[in-house]
């Protein structure tokens, strides 16, 4: 065992990294499909295609509710534990 | 007697660090929603202050890495907690009067580091906790906190990219009410267990618990939740406007993706009980958030005053810590140097804000560019 990894808890520092990354970016990149869906649905549904407008609107619904659920389960962990 | 009234002066002054820990680090939460516009002003500072109370009761692992893992809570005494604190609001008072928007956290376990060096010497300080819980996770933290903001705002550009500006800027601001909410939450989990930490120290000190079974009291956790939700209503718009509106002209999808890796890099590090700063990981994803979209659009010469601030912190703090600990004992053995010392720094700090009300600054949102 080496002097840093006997000071540094490297398994907590490490879910840190990993938890973050995974969180913050999948966050913001679901996020942004959600708003791609919102937006395409009004501009199909003023554009008069009613299929494409549900099609996009579902997609903004599922990822709205990916990360509703992302920020429910986060806070879950860290209650719970 | 001397012992409660001293136990008394320290959760007072820990309490109104708390304040000011809020007061100082509203900046964090609240300056990115203003500046992109996308919640006004007084409503950001109210959900961040509501936030910030609930925040405080999610967790308490950070509060048992502060009583326990950076210095020898057996060896704690109340003359050295209080000028630890003291230590630590004198930096936050002054990094706040220039302006800048240095870490709370850090000043406050620098302070308590440096008193209890210069009371007990070096044997008293756990430095492997010092390095693996406070300092490596402090180095990491913005950088972290950079990458994801960067990375998260190349992908949101690209996914956004063929749509109309307008729309764009709309969804993005309306994400940035629950990034703005999600940070809140996490700076309360994360800032108002450190004061929760150093009450229990003082508590361990006093007599009150047992050194051998620390925990925190839970009428610690309601005053301190209580005391930064205050400070976060009170608020603090110099730092405001260098976070939000200095560093690099925002707009909603760069606001969105800083608040979201500042809240992701904090929740995640509360976890597992690192005190973190705030101010360093918002700052770390503000100027990745710019920089993902254009290196130039970051203004690098403020970045790195606040980077100087940043590594000023532990070490300053820790010195004023310390010769407030020379000074109180040189003054009086008993309760009276604290006293003293905290009646002179009231005086100070109520100096400070007289002088600042004569250049007082207005809250002025950029425009968002996108």
């Amino acid at each position: 065992m080496t002097l840093a990894s006997a000071i540094i808890d490297t398994h907590a520092l490490l879910q840190v990294v990993y938890v973050s990354l995974l969180a913050g970016i999948g966050v913001c990149v679901v996020y942004a499909v959600a708003v791609v869906g919102i937006t395409r649905a009004q501009e199909r549904r003023r554009a008069n295609r009613p299929r494409a407008a549900v099609l996009y609107g579902l997609l903004a619904t599922a990822s709205l509710v990916a990360c509703v659920w992302a920020i429910v389960l986060g806070i879950t962990i860290m209650a719970t534990k | 007697m001397h012992s409660d009234a001293l136990l008394t002066l320290v959760i007072v002054t820990a309490l109104a660090f708390d304040f000011t820990n809020g007061f100082h680090d509203t900046a964090n939460v609240v300056a990115t929603s203003i500046s992109t516009r996308a919640i006004p002003p007084r409503a950001a500072v109210t959900m961040a202050a509501a936030l910030n109370f609930v925040g405080a009761f999610i967790s308490l692992k950070v509060a048992a890495t502060i009583a326990t893992g950076i210095v020898a809570a057996g060896a704690v005494t109340l003359p050295i907690v209080f000028a630890g604190l003291i230590g630590a609001a004198l930096w936050n008072v002054a990094t706040w009067y220039v302006g800048l928007p240095s870490s709370s956290s850090h000043a406050l376990i620098g302070g308590v580091v440096g008193a209890m060096l210069a009371a007990k010497g070096a044997s008293a300080v756990h430095f492997d906790g010092l390095l693996g819980k406070v300092v490596v996770p402090a180095m990491l933290a913005p950088l972290l906190a950079f990458a994801v903001a960067a990375i998260a705002i190349v992908l949101t550009y690209r996914l956004t990219a063929r749509l109309r500006p307008g729309p764009a800027s709309r969804g993005f601001r309306a994400g940035q009410l629950f990034s703005g909410a999600m940070l809140s939450l996490a700076h309360g989990t994360n800032d108002a267990q450190k004061t929760m930490g150093v009450i229990t120290l003082a508590l361990v000190a006093n007599g009150a618990i047992p050194a051998s079974h620390v925990a925190v009291p839970t009428w610690v956790v309601i005053t301190a939740a209580s005391a930064i939700a205050l400070g976060t209503y009170v608020g603090g718009w110099r730092i405001i406007r260098t976070l939000g509106m200095r560093i690099i002209k925002m707009d909603p999808a760069q606001g969105f993706t800083a608040q979201t890796a500042g809240a992701a890099v904090v929740l995640a590090a509360s976890h597992v009980g690192y005190p973190l700063s705030t101010t360093h990981v918002v700052a770390g994803g503000v100027i990745g958030a710019g920089a993902g979209k254009r290196l130039s659009a970051v203004r690098w010469g403020l970045a790195g005053n606040i980077a100087i601030a940043w590594i000023l912190t532990l070490p300053t703090a820790a010195a004023v810590g310390a010769g407030t600990y020379v000074v109180s004992t040189v003054i009086s053995s008993g309760a009276l140097g604290p006293f003293v010392i905290a009646a002179t720094v009231s005086a100070v700090g109520l100096l400070a804000v007289l002088i600042r009300r004569e250049h007082k600054l207005t809250p002025q949102p950029a425009d968002a560019t996108r």
